[in-house]
């Protein structure tokens, strides 16, 4: 390693090390972000508050409303009017399922009856769900009471791979790791780089002949390593903390995180070279990092709901690549056949982002225009 | 202190010894509208101090950033040791006018750092920072923090770095400014060390004191080189003698010569320009008798009095504001529209008794004591970290003090009173203008904010525009000036409303020459109006502008009287030596050996010597020198300056060096 290479990265490391502001970015902070999307992102929706009316108030009824209650799904609401649709207006509940009173007479003659079951849909997605649920209890609480004799001809067995309970943690927490371990280092290598263009120090380094490739990769390499180090902490403790283990060969997740880390951190030195500012640059990491990081990689939302041509940007972003390494490793358990391609598009990407940052650093002066 | 140690090798010599080291050709530099540099020359040879003065704004830091090899010129030829700048690098030391180096660095890593980058042999790393930092007298500091050093170690530590790849060159921008008067004579003597041992030193300075330690200097201003030469063939080539006055009613004295001196600028009269200072009157003439029997005969016929008059040469001061003011435009001094006479009064404006102020541990300000009357100019002095700013925060009242009382303007409590502060002008050493609002808004808010009367606004706020030169400019962005021009207004802003005691605290830092002077006139005027007038400055020349100064260390206050009083107790002597130019630096060794360091300055091929005793001594140095075989040219006693006076008493306060 060049003795310029060296220089620089030690240096850094010191510096990174007497900074209470970088220690706490680096590791204080990406724990922080870990337990907090964590624990509050759940895509499943539980504990629905619905209202019941009954105006029938027969034994068969109350089995009815038991029978949809008795899942975690649903909760009756403590709506204590009379007005079902006034519990929908006021957000008490959800939904309001309407018993006719004739509802036993009719099932007990063998005729049809109805039920009116209103559902608020404001939230599109859970409205769906809602509804697929109350049908789908009330169909097993028809063949319950045996009110539906014959079976139907075909029957879809399902079976759940990979993650057979459902855990939501399996799926969630893979993608915070992607989120962590690309807004972290960024911002760090970020901070590092604009930080000696706003001191001026940068006018030292320039003029000691250094190179643009071996001053970013003098810096890249420290905050490399820091990257390490957060990521086995923040890894570590995520596992432990939402029991999530290896579901199979775990080096591609090792090749994949250095490749990933080393990317985040010429992402950062790149906007740490073309901001003015710490103030700039800070926002410009964070804010491009959070927006696709958390909405393009498809983290929390399915990458091939997102439409044309915003599709196009996802497709570059490399989180969305590192998700996928990361849920192989802790659900899927596949390896190197399932995603070795993103191990090295995540590669790319880094050495595509590192060109850039030293295209921009240029020959290593100062900007025309910048003035004194 | 460092004492001077054995020559160590410089680089390897250079070839062809007739090429300059450093060759400028017609260079321009612009920023897109904004011409910073326009067209220079200049050429400094190996071993050669070449000093360009100027202020902010000059077009200094592009030339360096261009010979450092940082930026690209629009125009010109630029040759740093026979080659393009960039391909220099490795062989140029840069020391950059802000602090380059890292804060949150010890003082070695921050060295090892700069030898990595320089490509320094990891043993030589080692070896050379044993050597450099004592040399430096940052011996003991090695793990010190680089944030913790005082403003003078720090910029040791920088050239420490710039050396460390022992460069043949070193531009050093502005290396010493804000550093105390002391750590710069150690600074300037290392300096001259280097240049001895052929390293080809390239320096910027505001500080004309200092440039009379280049060999050669180059005078710059508005981006291009008024002129060049050696120090003494500047002052003799303005063909002027100056004359100091003293005399009681200098006011009065300085009118009258001022206006003898506007009737005839080309005429047949001798003198050209007046200057007042503290305590005294500068009086450039052309002709040394005829001026001082002008001088004497204008004095009597008004009746006044003179105390005292010598005949000098001129300054550097005087060759720059007078090539300047061959250059043309400056704004005339214009009387600050007043809303009526102000009593006069006797009692103090100011007064300080025994202050101190503690912050945790470190006592900031000791015991000081001082008196301020109304109409009097009373200069702080120190280096930067000497306690300057947090006395004057104490004294307007923006900071408690641990002990010790203050009075101000008859008050002694409520000293942020409404009303008090309406008679108090305060400025600060970071600019107090919003640099988004136009010049004209931000004196338009210092107007409301201090309650001046709708009518006078107008008349005021074109006041400050005019005697700044800014008319017809108002509606520019206060961001866009630079930083002299925005002092002036700063300035303007702090005097709106016509205060009864004003607070400048580093009012000139940065500015040149001429309007500094013009800046001076302004203080002035308001003194004359009977306003108290308490200012702060690290520029000691600036200092004979005051009525009375205090020079305060640590905290503490050392001298207190009036620029002449100070330097006239002063004990001892101090003298000028010629020798031969390539004895210089073996002399200095030499009289180092017998007489503690600070007593011995190199000034470019001068040496200067402060004796306790005249005869006795003088009678040593003749010997010692004729032993070592160095003919003396010439070894005359020349005038103390302010600056000698301070370093004097400070050393003799610290006894021997260790």
């Amino acid at each position: 390693m060049s003795s310029r290479i060296r220089a620089q990265c030690v240096k850094e490391l010191l510096q990174f090390r007497r900074d209470r502001l970088t220690l706490g970015l680096a590791f204080l902070l990406p724990l922080l972000s870990l337990l907090i999307l964590g624990f509050a992102i759940r895509l499943e929706t539980k504990d629905i508050p619905i209202v019941v009316q009954d105006l029938d108030r027969s034994p068969l009824s109350r089995s009815y409303t038991d029978r949809l209650f008795a899942t975690d799904q649903f909760h009756p609401s403590r709506w204590r009017g009379d007005d079902p649709v006034g519990a929908i207006d006021r957000g008490r509940a959800r939904a309001a399922v309407i018993i006719p009173p004739d509802f036993s007479r009719r099932l007990k003659a063998g005729k049809a009856s109805t039920l009116q079951v209103l559902v608020d849909g404001t939230d599109a997605n859970n409205a769906r769900v809602i509804r697929n649920s109350i049908q789908a209890t009330t169909e097993f609480f028809l063949q319950d009471q045996g009110l539906i004799a014959t079976t139907p001809p075909v029957q879809a067995r399902t079976r759940l791979w990979f993650n057979p309970g459902r855990k939501e943690s399996l799926y969630i927490v893979p993608g915070v790791y992607a989120v962590v371990l690309w807004i972290f280092p960024s911002l760090l290598a970020a901070i590092a780089m604009v930080r000696e263009k706003e001191k001026q120090t940068i006018l030292q380094v320039y003029a000691s002949g250094i190179g643009a490739g071996e001053l970013l990769l003098g810096k890249g390499l420290a905050y490399l390593l820091v990257g390490g180090a957060m990521a086995g902490v923040v890894m570590g403790l995520g596992s432990l903390i939402f029991s999530v283990g290896f579901a199979g060969d775990p080096t591609p997740l090792l090749v994949g995180t250095s490749f990933y880390l080393a990317s985040a951190v010429c992402f950062g030195l790149l906007l740490g070279v073309r901001s003015a500012s710490q103030n700039a640059a800070v926002q410009g990491v964070s804010l491009i990092g959070f927006l696709t990081a958390l909405l393009l990689s498809g983290f929390i939302y399915p990458v091939s709901n997102i439409p044309f041509p915003l599709s196009l940007v996802s497709a570059i972003v490399p989180a969305r690549y590192f998700i996928l390494i990361s849920r192989d490793a802790y659900v899927r358990g596949i390896g190197w056949p399932g995603v070795g391609f993103d191990v090295l598009v995540v590669l790319v990407s880094g050495l595509v982002l590192f060109a850039a940052a030293r295209r921009s650093l240029g020959a290593m002066q100062l900007d025309e225009g910048a003035g004194r | 202190m460092p004492r001077s140690s054995p020559a160590e090798p410089a680089g390897p010599p250079l070839a062809g010894g007739a090429d300059p080291v450093l060759h400028v050709e017609a260079l321009h530099k612009a920023y897109g509208a904004l011409e910073a540099v326009r067209g220079i020359d200049f050429q400094v040879e190996a071993g050669e101090i070449f000093g360009l003065i100027g202020a902010d704004g000059a077009g200094k830091t592009s030339t360096f950033h261009i010979l450092a090899g940082l930026l690209n010129p629009s125009a010109g030829t630029v040759r740093v040791l026979g080659q393009p700048p960039r391909q220099a690098r490795s062989r140029v030391g840069y020391l950059t006018q802000s602090f380059s180096l890292y804060p949150d660095l010890s003082v070695e890593e921050n060295l090892r750092y700069v030898a990595g980058l320089r490509r320094v042999a990891e043993g030589d790393i080692e070896e050379r920072s044993r050597q450099l930092l004592p040399q430096m007298g940052l011996g003991a500091f090695g793990d010190r923090l680089a944030g913790q050093l005082s403003g003078g170690m720090k910029q040791k530590l920088a050239l420490c770095c710039a050396l460390i790849d022992r460069p043949e060159v070193l531009l050093l921008d502005e290396p010493t400014t804000g550093v105390d008067p002391v750590s710069r004579r150690e600074f300037w003597d290392v300096l001259a060390r280097l240049a001895g041992e052929t390293v080809t030193i390239l320096v910027a300075t505001p500080y004309l004191d200092e440039a009379e330690r280049c060999h050669r200097i180059a005078l710059i201003h508005g981006g291009r080189i008024r002129q060049v030469g050696t120090p003494e063939a500047l002052k003799q080539g303005l063909g002027l003698t100056r004359l100091e006055l003293r005399c009681t009613q200098r006011a009065q004295a300085a009118a009258l010569l001022e206006g003898a001196a506007a009737r005839d600028p080309d005429g047949p009269g001798s003198i050209v320009d007046v200057q007042t200072f503290g305590d005294r009157l500068d009086v450039l003439v052309r002709d040394a008798d005829r001026g001082v029997a002008e001088v004497r005969d204008l004095l009597q016929r008004r009746e006044l009095t003179l105390e005292n008059l010598q005949i000098t040469s001129p300054t550097l001061e005087n060759v720059f504001v007078t090539r300047l003011r061959q250059e043309g435009a400056q704004p005339q001094p214009l009387a600050f529209p007043r809303s009526g006479e102000r009593r006069q009064r006797t009692d103090p404006a100011i007064a300080a008794r025994a202050l101190s102020r503690r912050f945790g541990s470190f006592e900031a300000v000791r015991q000081v004591d001082l008196e301020v009357g109304y109409g009097e100019i009373f200069g702080l002095l120190g280096a930067n970290g000497a306690g300057k700013t947090t006395t004057i925060k104490m004294l307007c009242g923006l900071l408690e003090p641990s002990a010790g009382q203050v009075t101000l303007a008859g008050q002694t409590s409520r000293l942020r009173s409404r009303e008090l502060l309406g008679r108090i002008g305060y400025m600060s050493q970071k600019f107090t203008l919003y640099d988004d609002l136009s010049i004209r808004q931000n004196l338009a808010f210092y107007a409301g904010v201090y309650a001046i009367p709708r009518a006078l606004r107008r008349q005021r706020i074109d006041w400050v525009l005019a005697s700044c030169g800014l008319e017809g400019r108002g509606d520019m962005a206060t961001g866009q000036l630079p930083g002299g021009w925005k002092q002036r207004v700063a300035f303007g802003a702090a005097v709106l409303h016509d205060p009864e005691v004003l607070f400048l605290d580093e009012p000139t830092s940065g500015v040149d020459p001429v309007a500094r002077r013009q800046f001076w006139g302004l203080i002035n005027d308001f003194a004359r109006a009977g306003t108290a007038i308490l200012v702060t400055t690290h520029y000691l020349e600036e200092a004979e502008q005051c009525n009375r100064v205090c020079f305060l260390v640590a905290g503490r206050s050392v001298i207190e009287g009036t620029p002449t009083a100070v330097k006239a107790a002063q004990p001892g002597h101090l003298y000028e030596l010629l020798v031969p130019p390539g004895d210089t630096q073996r002399a200095a060794d030499l009289l180092r050996r017998r007489w503690e360091p600070w007593r011995v300055g190199i000034f470019a091929d001068r040496l200067h010597l402060v004796l306790d005793t005249a005869e006795p001594e003088l009678e040593e140095v003749r010997r010692l020198l004729d032993e070592a075989e160095i003919r003396i040219q010439s070894l005359h006693a020349i005038p103390f300056s302010l600056e000698d006076a301070l370093i004097g008493t400070v050393q003799r306060a610290a006894g021997a060096p260790p």
